[in-house]
Parts: C-alpha cells; sequence; structure tokens
C-alpha cells in the first residue's frame, strides 16, 4: 500500500526530487532539518526557507551554523523569506501562484549567484489546519512539483507535522509529492538498515539481521530502550532475525527501566513463527503490536 | 511441592490393568483441583470417560498423536503448562501415552531421551506424570527403555521404585554413545572459511528449493543453521564444514568444526529457567527442527539437522507434464 512513492533519506535528497516530510516532533524535525541545511552549506548549495520564524532559531540551525549564519545570509546561500514576501497576497491570503512564482524566481537566480544547486523547504503544516481550501494546496503543490521535477538544480521539501494537521487533508497533501522524506538511517550496510523512528518511538529493522551485524543492532537498542514508555520495533520490512537479535529484545524488553514494554509491529510470518515456537510466555517485556498485514492501520 | 514430583510408568496388559492404574490417578487430581490432562489414543479416551463419569469434565484431554508430535516441544509445551499451573498454586497431573508405533528408530530414540529429561525438567514443578505403556501392543525393549526413564512403576495401587532407572544425564550420554554414519557420498557441501551467515543462508535456501520442504519449514531451518553456524564461528575451531543431503522423507544439514565442545552446556536440552530471561539457543534449535543431532570430542564437534520433508505427491507432479 505504499509504493506510490520513494521513500528517501534526507542526506540522499537529489535535485528533482519533490519531497514531503512528516515529522511527529521538534526533535525528528530538526534532525531531519540539521542534516538537509548542513548538506546544503557544506556543499555550495543555496537554501530557500520560506518561514516567519528567525533565522537563527530555524530548525536544524545548529552551534556551528548558527555562528556562521550572518555569512550565509549575506551571500544568499542562506535565504529566509518571509510568507507575506512569498506567497500571501495584499489582503494577508494565502496565493499559490506566488509562492510559486518565489520558487522560479529564486531557481533563476541561484546560478548566477554561484550556487550549483537550489533546496527549497518550507513548512506546510498552517496550510493544512486553517480555514485555506484544500484545493488550492493542492494545485499549488502540483505546480511546484512542475518546477522541481524535470530541474536539474532544485530539490524541494515540505514540512508536514503530523499532530497539527487531520488525516485526510494530509493524506491528499501527500499524494501530491514523489518522494517521503525520512531521518538518516542510524546504520546501512546494504544487508540491514536501522532506522530510528518518532511516532511510535522506536526503530525499524530492514534487511537481515544476525551475528555479524548485533553490536550495531545492539547499541541502537540500547539507546532507544532508554526513551520513557513503550518502544517499537517495525518489523515490516525485516527478512531474517536470527536468534541472537531475538535474545538482544528479550533481554532489552526485560531490563528496560519502568517495565514499559518492547512492541515488535508487523512481524513477518517467519519471524512470529520463531517466536510462536519458542512461546511469548518466555519473553516478558516483548509484546506483539500492530498487524498490518491484518488489515490494521496504515500510517 | 518439589517432594511432590512424580513421573510413573504404567505398563498394562489390558483394559482392566490399564483402568486399575489409571482411573486412581485421575480421580485423585480432580479432587486435589489439580490441572488434569490425558493425552491418549480415542479409545483410551472413551474408556476413562466412561469410567470417571461427570469428573471427565475436569480432565483435559488431547489425541496423542497431537500433543506426542515433536519431542523437544512436547517437553517445553507441557513445562509451560506445569509452570503455569504451579504459578497458580496448583499442580499438572498428566496421564501420557506416547505414541510408539510408525517410529523411526531415530525417534524412538528421542522419545525415550525427552521421558528421562522430563525428571529433570519438571522436577521443579511439582508435577505428576503416569505414563501407561501397553505391554501387549509394544516391543519388549521400549517397555525396558521405560523402566530406565521413569524413576518408578506402578503395580495396582502400588508405586514401586524401579532399580533400572537411570540418571537422566547418564541416559541422555548413553543415546548419544554410537557415532554418526558418516555423511552420505553424494552430501552437497564445502569447507567454510569465511564464515558469511548471509550467503550461507543463501545457500541453504537454494539446496532446499529443490526439495519438498515447504517455505515454513525452511524458514525455520535457515534460524537454526544460522545458530549452529554462529556457535561454530565462536566457539568451535576451524575449519568449518557445510554438508546438506536429502534422505527418505528428511532434509540434513550438517555443521562440522574442529573444536571440542564443553558439555557443561547441557546441549539445548532442556529449556532456559522461565524466571529470568535465558538465551535461546540450542533449546530453539530443536525446536525449529524435526531432529537434531550432536557429537563432540576428540577434535571434531558434529551438529547434525534434519527437517521433515512431505512426501512427492506423484499424480500431481505426472499431471505437470502432460504427454
Amino acid at each position: 500500500m505504499e509504493t506510490w512513492y520513494t521513500k528517501r533519506a534526507v542526506s540522499g535528497v537529489r535535485p528533482g526530487d519533490h519531497g514531503i516530510l512528516p515529522y511527529s516532533g521538534p526533535e525528528e524535525r530538526n534532525r531531519v532539518m540539521s542534516t538537509f541545511m548542513s548538506d546544503a552549506l557544506g556543499n555550495n548549495e543555496k537554501v530557500v526557507y520560506v518561514t516567519d520564524t528567525e533565522p537563527e532559531r530555524l530548525p536544524g540551525i545548529g552551534p556551528r551554523t548558527k555562528l556562521q549564519l550572518h555569512g550565509y545570509t549575506e551571500t544568499r546561500q542562506l535565504v529566509v523569506v518571509r510568507r507575506e514576501d512569498a506567497c500571501l497576497d495584499s489582503r494577508g491570503r494565502f496565493d499559490p501562484d506566488k509562492l510559486v512564482q518565489t520558487l522560479r524566481t529564486e531557481l533563476a537566480r541561484t546560478d548566477d549567484e554561484g550556487y550549483r544547486a537550489m533546496r527549497w523547504t518550507t513548512d506546510n503544516s498552517w496550510l493544512l489546519h486553517g480555514r485555506i481550501d484544500l484545493s488550492q494546496v493542492i494545485g499549488c503543490e502540483h505546480q511546484i512539483a512542475g518546477a522541481v521535477g524535470p530541474s536539474t538544480m532544485v530539490m524541494a521539501v515540505c514540512q508536514v507535522d503530523r499532530r497539527r494537521c487531520p488525516p485526510d487533508r494530509y493524506a491528499a497533501l501527500q499524494d501530491t509529492h514523489e518522494v517521503l522524506i525520512e531521518d538518516d538511517p542510524r546504520f546501512d550496510d546494504g544487508t540491514l538498515k536501522i532506522v530510528q523512528t518518532y511516532a511510535p518511538p522506536g526503530l525499524r529493522i530492514e534487511g537481515e539481521l544476525d551475528h555479524a551485524r548485533q553490536t550495531r543492532f545492539a547499541e541502537e537498542l540500547a539507546q532507544i530502550c532508554l526513551l520513557p514508555g513503550p518502544v517499537h520495533i517495525d518489523m515490516s520490512r525485516l527478512g531474517f532475525l536470527d536468534l541472537g537479535g531475538l535474545n538482544l529484545l528479550v533481554q532489552y524488553a526485560a531490563d528496560r527501566p519502568g517495565g514499559d514494554p518492547v512492541v515488535l509491529d508487523d512481524l513477518p510470518p517467519n519471524v512470529a513463527s520463531t517466536i510462536d515456537l519458542i512461546g511469548w510466555h518466555r519473553m516478558p517485556g516483548l509484546i506483539r503490536g500492530r498487524d498490518r498485514r491484518a488489515g490494521g492501520e496504515v500510517i | 511441592m518439589s517432594e511432590a514430583f512424580s513421573h510413573r510408568v504404567l505398563p498394562y496388559g489390558g483394559v482392566e490393568e490399564f483402568l486399575a492404574g489409571a482411573l486412581p490417578f485421575l480421580r485423585e487430581g480432580v479432587a486435589a483441583g489439580d490441572r488434569v490432562m490425558a493425552a491418549t489414543c480415542l479409545g483410551s479416551e472413551m474408556l476413562l470417560r466412561d469410567a470417571l463419569g461427570a469428573a471427565a469434565d475436569r480432565v483435559e484431554f488431547v489425541q496423542a498423536d497431537t500433543w506426542y508430535a515433536h519431542p523437544s516441544r512436547t517437553l517445553a509445551d507441557c513445562l509451560a503448562r506445569a509452570e503455569e499451573a504451579a504459578g497458580q498454586g496448583r499442580r499438572l497431573r498428566l496421564l501420557g501415552e506416547p505414541v510408539w508405533t510408525c517410529r523411526a528408530p531415530l525417534e524412538v530414540l528421542e522419545w525415550q531421551r525427552a521421558e528421562a529429561l522430563a525428571n529433570v525438567a519438571l522436577a521443579h514443578t511439582g508435577a505428576r506424570l503416569l505414563c501407561p505403556y501397553s505391554a501387549r501392543v509394544l516391543p519388549a525393549g521400549v517397555i525396558a527403555g521405560a523402566r530406565k526413564t521413569h524413576p518408578e512403576t506402578v503395580r495396582g495401587a502400588q508405586a514401586v521404585p524401579n532399580p533400572g532407572y537411570l540418571d537422566p544425564w547418564a541416559y541422555n550420554a548413553a543415546c548419544d554413545r554410537e557415532p554418526l554414519p558418516p555423511p552420505p557420498e553424494h552430501a552437497d557441501g564445502m569447507r567454510i572459511d569465511l564464515v558469511d551467515l548471509y550467503w550461507l543462508r543463501a545457500y541453504v535456501a537454494d539446496f532446499a528449493r529443490q526439495t519438498t520442504l515447504p517455505e515454513d519449514a525452511l524458514q525455520r531451518l535457515l534460524v537454526a543453521v544460522t545458530e549452529v553456524m554462529t556457535n561454530a564461528t565462536l566457539h568451535g575451531a576451524p575449519p568449518i564444514h557445510l554438508r546438506l543431503w536429502t534422505e527418505p522423507a528428511a532434509l540434513v544439514c550438517e555443521v562440522r568444526d574442529a573444536g571440542d565442545w564443553n558439555g557443561g552446556t547441557g546441549f539445548g536440552l532442556l529449556p532456559p529457567p522461565s524466571d529470568g530471561p535465558g538465551r535461546f539457543g540450542l533449546w530453539a534449535v530443536r525446536l525449529l527442527c524435526s531432529h537434531v543431532q550432536i557429537r563432540t570430542g576428540r577434535g571434531a564437534t558434529v551438529v547434525r539437522l534434519r527437517v521433515g520433508l512431505p512426501p512427492v505427491r506423484v499424480t500431481e507432479s505426472l499431471t505437470a507434464y502432460p504427454a
């Protein structure tokens, strides 16, 4: 059901990408945007950020960038455009055409300014929870996709706060983006990928986990298990889990402060069958979570 | 409650003897509020239900061929129920009539081993086990074997100690005294100098997919092979050899290394203690495969994993190739 778009780690964003970043809180947004900004600023790429937030308070502006902020804005490597200048008409209403025009204008200047590419980003959450006509927003996104898609110079990331926008409006907006942006994996060697998830907090493990990568998994699991509340392990893309990996899950689940569980979501049939055989009663602290294959919620 | 654990064999010649031993055992359990189970064949179940009358409702009957499907899984299942009952301040009382007919010699050996190990695994739960053995149907060797694996024999209303009862671990060691036959000439295999578990699984899966092994059994085998190979790498000594072959109705996967194994680990014959998170290693491997054989000593450790292959359905394969 999640096949129409490409999931891309933020450091893999490339020109032509029109991506959406659904974030679940400031921590996730800061992590992703920090990579997005520093990859640009360190690689002679320009960032155009449409926001009413002051540059020094932008998400993803780390202490190091903050020190050089003046230089970046002076040289127009970081351009912060206020909403009223970027996308509001004279009466303060959302003006989609103006937003697209702003993007095109900034893009046209990029080459002359000596930057090899332009990264465009804005937080769209305010467009989704207000009284703004959704069709206007969708139309605007289509226009932006039309400007970004064929370009070899621009990549766009639209941020959306999942907590603040209604699911139907979010789904409609996501539909207009071809790329889903997410945090860089904590680990990825082609065989095993470990991605931190935020809502719910936990890890997604993809590929195959056996002794060869156990240490790395243990490190990530140890970190995540320090968080309060239930921790979720998304196993939907896990092809193989060895007994050592299962032992780690059992061990960390049993040792969690406060006795909160480790929830195993979307267990693949082969992993579920191993656990069933051994017996869930032997794994205090591990519980079986949602199963999207069985028709549960799709996020 | 641990003193109360008992594991008795009830050799019987006919129905009268069977009921004379089984009925008091079950009735006593019902009266005491035990969790009472009877894993028997359908014939015995009908006899018992008739004789028990209303008390039969408080006995959980399960079919013996379902209950006795896999030695390690049955032992684990039995232990789980015994511990659950003990946790509720009750005890498990099981009348268990093992299935012996149609078993290959290797299977018989594993069931006898399970009978012996039940004495160790269940002792702390206070469970009471009574195992009827039909003297008419079963070979004399099986009954003689039962006297080595059950501390007591039931005769009429009496339980008498078995003089031939062996320490379970001594019995277990005797089960593995015979060396394993060498792998067949046609076995597929190789020496592994650099263990790449990912590649190894792909190799085993390729081999297995040429057989009738169902996908779920293959996935379990892959977990088992990965564990055994990981053990060989971490605790064994090079060189490591992997061999794969098929036998009638089984796929066999062997991992051999040049290390000597310290037998103190118990080779995963008993489940890890359930009061704390134990490590699922060889014990889980035994659950995942149909049959596991381990031999170690004199500079070699061999672990042989066997999974059952369903028979080829001849009619289907014929219709697949129309003339």
